[in-house]
């Protein structure tokens, strides 16, 4: 029955409820894509840092994995020191270098990974084989679309340059073994894995027994963060840092998109607020003599403050859920627009839709309708009968 | 003229408890090396024109370079700058070379060429000569490193819309409703006999007025907002760049949209107030 009035009084002016419910609906998705804007950094990234199950990094002291061209000098050391810190199950070390194929009709400048491929967590082979031997190279589908290369295909290989001579330096024969995809890395990188040995090798007396980065797996009943503490007091030259640490860090970087979410999600639910106890204020003061004559055949005070929160909730309600539609496809777009960010990769989302997010975004938007009747509602149900009995039927 | 660059990470013991600010070091009777530091390293490290410092290449280094702070430079409002938080030390080239163990090795050369030059004659002409480097003009550079910000604006650009899509709507709405309220007013005045177009004159007039008014708030609104963005931002990123720019467009843009808005949905709402019968208006 209160259903049933509170929605005749909404259809009594449909495009008025309609328009309202349209601005509720705009301010719900943008509510929405707010939540999801706060939180998708946040989670895409952890999640990528989190694959194979590598929870801390170590890069040279004062500076984040590959911020910098610096690496950490007697790697091995430091590996097996890093090794022997409680927790830790597995030291992946990550050397860093710049590589010049020379097959193309002009030399290809792609981005090298010295890895150890039996513990590596920096990409995922699509094709082929991991590079096994030394003269073994895995490469991205970027590198070997420029190249025109396939699997099975051997390019030569630089490191660097020496000027006086007019050669390339660090030259190598390498066979590529396999297609991969870097994990971070955007698609669009030019990238190849080797064999650590290989680039250090390859990188002269300035890269032997060097690492950009080392990536520590621990067990999983293992405290991360004492670990990461531990790591840095066993190598003082790295700085280690945990999948927290370095959420954290990527967070402090990109706050202002976390603030900007913050403002306005919480612009978006006030405007949902405001819209929403003017149309139903409006509504309850035109219908004051309705309301009157209620209570004076014997409705309820219940019965009025029910019929109109009714009101408020469902044009909330249909606005959230109009919202959650247009909220999931803006979030889409301005998604694909964040994406474009040069290097970003493929793993990273600014937007991520999760449900549980979703509906607490949605349920506090209905609240806010909730809220937003309750002052109209208490008005109308505190009405004197008799005194606005007489004053609309004298007008 | 030709001016080398190279970038290096450097290890500068000064900003823990145990700063190496070594006062008591005489100068070198020769050669004293100098350096320039950036502001944010001189206010976190307490360190101050004349003070030395040891520079090493790497963390824990045995021995490094003590040199003298000649110079403390404020950061440029460089965008590109913003979300990172590392200090900048300046050196002079064989200096860092030597300390890096870099070689007769640059990152890159900045070129300046005269003023009527044939710049991309120059970066043909040098790209033919070169091994191990390539030229390009600074254009192409900026075009190439702005296009983070390139992103950052469209984002803004698509947020903008939205939400003046949300406030269009949120305003529509009002306005409607407010030239609503008014039905018993309007049924008054027709049955007084006012004509229908001064009817919806009045209605359009007073509904361009609270835009307009409502217009003017949101401006003030908006740089008293701007100035806060701009004293939160720049403090959080330690930069002089300014975040928020309220431009005479901006506003010109916003007020004449509120106005735009405003008096359409008068117009709306007159019209049909105007158009139905004022005993109707009362609700006999």
């Amino acid at each position: 029955m209160r259903l049933h009035l509170a929605a005749l009084s909404l259809r009594r002016h449909l495009s008025r409820t309609l328009l309202a419910g349209l601005g509720v609906a705009v301010s719900a998705a943008m509510l929405l894509d707010m939540v999801m804007l706060a939180t998708g950094m946040r989670e895409s990234f952890a999640g990528l840092l989190g694959r194979n199950g590598f929870t801390i990094r170590a890069s040279p002291r004062g500076t984040l994995p590959f911020d910098s061209e610096a690496t950490v000098g007697d790697a091995a050391d430091a590996a097996a020191a890093i090794a022997r810190v409680n927790g830790v199950t597995t030291v992946a070390p990550v050397l860093g270098a710049t590589i010049h194929v020379l097959d193309a009709d002009a030399p290809v400048t792609a981005f090298a990974l010295g890895v150890d491929p039996s513990v590596q967590g920096d990409y995922e082979l699509l094709a082929g084989q991991d590079p096994v031997s030394p003269n073994e190279l895995v490469a991205s589908d970027a590198l070997l679309a420029r190249l025109s290369k396939r699997v099975g295909d051997t390019v030569a290989v630089a490191v660097g340059f020496d000027p006086q001579l007019q050669t390339y330096a660090g030259r190598r024969r390498l066979v590529i073994s396999g297609r991969a995809r870097f994990l971070f890395l955007s698609a669009e990188d030019r990238a190849a894995a080797l064999q650590l040995s290989t680039v250090q090798e390859m990188g002269g007396p300035g890269r032997r027994d060097r690492v950009s980065l080392f990536m520590v797996r621990t067990a999983p009943a293992a405290d991360a963060e004492a670990a990461r503490a531990a790591i840095e007091r066993e190598v003082p030259r790295v700085t280690a840092l945990s999948i927290a640490g370095a959420v954290a860090e990527a967070e402090n970087r990109l706050s202002y998109f976390r603030q900007l979410a913050f403002i306005l999600g919480a612009v978006s639910l006030i405007v949902g607020f405001l819209l929403v106890t003017t149309m139903v204020t409006v509504s309850v003061n035109e219908r004051i003599g309705e309301i009157a004559v209620m209570r004076a055949i014997g409705v309820s005070r219940l019965h009025v403050v029910h019929q109109i929160v009714l009101e408020g909730v469902a044009i909330s309600l249909a606005g959230a859920v109009v919202g959650l539609v247009l909220g999931v496809g803006t979030a889409r777009y301005l998604n694909s627009i964040l994406r474009g960010f040069p290097g970003l990769p493929d793993a990273i989302d600014f937007f991520l839709f999760q449900p549980e997010s979703a509906l607490r975004a949605l349920s506090l938007l209905v609240l806010s309708g909730i809220a937003a009747g309750i002052y109209p509602a208490w008005r109308a149900a505190s009405l004197p009968v008799a005194a606005t009995l007489r004053e609309e039927a004298v007008g | 003229m030709i001016s080398p660059r190279l970038v290096c990470i450097l290890a500068v013991p000064l900003a823990s408890a145990t700063a190496q600010r070594i006062d008591s070091v005489s100068p070198s009777a020769s050669v004293e090396r100098t350096i320039a530091i950036d502001e944010r390293l001189a206010a976190d490290a307490g360190l101050r024109i004349g003070d030395r410092v040891v520079l090493a290449a790497e963390p824990g280094a045995p021995r490094g370079d003590t040199v003298r702070i000649a110079a403390i430079v404020k950061r440029r409002p460089d965008p590109s700058e913003v979300a990172r938080s590392d200090y900048r030390l300046r050196m002079h080239l064989d200096h860092l070379q030597r300390l890096a163990s870099y070689g007769d090795r640059v990152d890159r050369f900045s070129l300046q060429t005269a003023p009527n030059a044939a710049v991309d004659s120059v970066v043909r002409r040098v790209n033919a000569g070169a091994f191990g480097f390539r030229a390009y003009r600074s254009r192409a550079i900026a075009v190439e490193t702005s296009k983070t910000f390139l992103v950052v604006s469209r984002f803004h650009r698509a947020i903008g819309v939205i939400t003046i899509v949300a406030s269009a709507t949120f305003l529509l709405c009002i306005m409607l409703l407010k030239v609503d309220e008014r039905r018993r007013d309007v049924a008054a005045m027709r049955l007084m006999g006012v004509s229908r177009s001064t009817v919806v004159r009045s209605v359009m007039l007073e509904s361009s007025f609270v835009a307009l008014l409502g217009s003017l708030f949101g401006v003030g609104l908006g740089l008293v907002t701007a100035w806060f963005v701009n004293v939160h931002y720049q403090s959080v990123y330690r930069t002089p760049l300014r975040f928020a720019i309220v431009t005479p467009e901006t506003v010109a843009i916003s007020v004449a949209l509120s106005l735009l808005l405003g008096i359409g949905a008068g117009a709306l709402a007159a019209r049909r107030l105007a158009g139905t019968a004022p005993l109707a208006l009362f609700g006999r």
